[in-house]
């Protein structure tokens, strides 16, 4: 493999190992990494009425008919800035995390502060059966992501001048057309969107999932704008902001432009 | 797929890639928008202004400098690299002058630059540099000259470029409209200029650094002033155009 000055490559030995004394060692860290994964805890919290409406619903399972997942800062400011700001939807619960990779919060009743590992549910007020989480039959998904386009492979060259772009994937459940190119083979998704995608395909829910590819690394207002063809997909279950003033996406985005003196 | 032959500098790819080299031109467009135009008796070079922190001084926020008294560059990627060329630069226009006696042609300085990019091409350890420039002066004979460089070391000569975010949309009007009548004399050259540069700038004429040589004389930076007076005639001189097409298809 090319190498570069000062790469230092791993050589692993052939020698045959003996019995060695090393034996205690890597039991301990066994041990410790068996410790550490005991103490993952995954909690869930809802708010009051939507908790009633468990217990009241007998089978532990909440009605949804349409589902909307955001993974990634762009995503999730797309759509705290073009859906959740219309003002009608209720936060209903959180999902906090600890594991030894991401150590969210200990506090289990506050909800997460933005940074941490977790994920909000918002429903929208008048139409409850839109939902920001979990399965049910009757059930559609929509999940937006983003991605450094670095990660993206092809044999041609990308011009800097079609970034960012969306790419689309959908389960064999999803009839429609979805509003982008699929994503090309050899790439693959990774992560939460990829486990729900799999999640759906397995049961047969449709979902459709957009992933933005995006060469800025913190939230940016065009790369959010990217997601806008997925407005006409939602725009049939919510309402929406149709033009959306350079205020409110700056309030999601960090503008990191006017500080950064890198480029000139 | 690139993965592979990426990473060092000193390495080509099966098919004949320079992969670094192809990125720091990446790097380059990531700078905000420079142009230059060769006019008849003037050349100038106009910039997109970037928009400079509330507590920063904006004069320390320079895309042009002067190389010489009769030579001066734009340039558009990482601050720093630039900084560095252009020190380089510099040193070697006075080093010309006292060991020859006679001040540097544009072409002798731009092939200087263009030759110190490419040896960062060519040592391992060391990345390229990651900007491109437009160097515009005038010759010991009166000729003005525009030359481009790269990060990959090469550099041509040009009658009109530009660089940066948006060069390409730049480029194309320039091939549309740089005409000789559009560079009949100084002020439609600088016209032409601000007319490029409006056509990727927000906010119009406020983002817009101008500056212009003019033969036997220095680099002049225009005020804002003067630039928002350009700006206005040329959004007059739109309008009555497109009120005149407006008459003809009515008639």
């Amino acid at each position: 493999m090319a190498t570069f000055f000062g790469e230092v490559l791993s050589v692993y030995s052939r020698a045959v190992e003996e019995d060695d004394d090393d034996l205690d060692d890597e039991n301990e860290d066994e041990r410790i990494h068996r410790e550490i994964e005991e103490k993952r805890e995954v909690h869930i919290v809802w708010c009051p009425e939507v908790a009633q409406s468990l217990e009241d619903s007998g089978s532990n399972k909440l009605q949804c008919s349409d589902l909307i997942i955001a993974v990634g800062t762009n995503a999730a400011g797309f759509l705290s800035a073009y859906v959740l700001n219309t003002e009608s939807w209720d936060a209903v619960g959180h999902v906090s995390l600890w594991n030894e990779r991401s150590r969210g919060s200990s506090r289990q009743s506050i909800a997460p502060l933005p940074g941490e590992p977790a994920c909000l549910f918002y429903r929208h007020r008048d139409n409850p059966a839109v939902f920001g989480c979990l399965q049910k039959r009757g059930l559609s998904v929509m999940v937006l992501s983003d991605s450094p386009v670095a990660e993206y492979k092809t044999p041609d060259y990308l011009y800097g001048s079609a970034v960012p772009f969306l790419r689309s994937l959908k389960s064999s459940a999803s009839k429609g057309q979805a509003l982008c190119p699929a994503l090309e083979q050899p790439n693959i998704l990774t992560g939460l969107p990829a486990a729900v995608l799999s999640h759906c395909q397995v049961h047969q829910i449709p979902a459709v999932l957009y992933q933005c590819y995006t060469d800025v690394i913190s939230p940016d207002s065009i790369t959010m704008e990217t997601f806008k063809p997925a407005l006409l997909c939602l725009s049939k279950l919510v309402k929406l902001e149709p033009c959306l003033s350079a205020d409110v996406l700056r309030k999601f985005a960090i503008i990191t432009e006017a500080q950064s003196n890198l480029y000139t | 797929m690139a993965a592979r032959y990426d990473r060092a500098i000193t390495v080509f790819s099966p098919d004949g890639h320079l992969f670094q080299v192809e990125y720091a031109q990446e790097a380059v467009k990531k700078g905000s928008t420079a142009v230059g135009i060769r006019g008849k008796d003037i050349v100038v070079l106009g910039v997109e202004k970037k928009s400079v922190a509330k507590l920063q001084e904006e004069r320390t926020v320079r895309k042009i400098c002067t190389l010489d008294d009769h030579v001066c560059m734009a340039f558009a990627g990482l601050t720093a690299d630039a900084r560095i060329v252009i020190n380089r630069a510099r040193v070697e226009c006075q080093s010309h002058r006292l060991t020859v006696e006679d001040p540097v042609t544009v072409e002798y300085i731009t092939r200087h630059i263009a030759t110190l990019k490419q040896r960062y091409t060519q040592s391992n350890g060391r990345r390229p540099f990651g900007i491109s420039a437009l160097i515009v002066g005038f010759d010991c004979d009166g000729t003005p000259r525009l030359y481009q460089t790269d990060p990959s070391g090469t550099y041509h000569a040009w009658k009109a470029n530009a660089i940066g975010r948006s060069a390409k949309t730049v480029r194309e009007f320039l091939e549309k409209n740089y005409t000789d009548e559009a560079i009949a004399t100084d002020n439609e050259s600088i016209k032409l200029a601000i007319k490029a540069l409006l056509e990727v700038v927000q906010s119009g004429g406020k983002n817009i650094e101008l500056a212009v040589i003019r033969r036997n004389q220095p680099l002049k930076l225009l005020e804002s002033k003067e630039i928002e007076t350009l700006v206005t005639e040329i959004e007059k001189e739109k309008e009555d155009e497109a009120e005149k097409k407006k008459q003809k298809k009515s008639t």
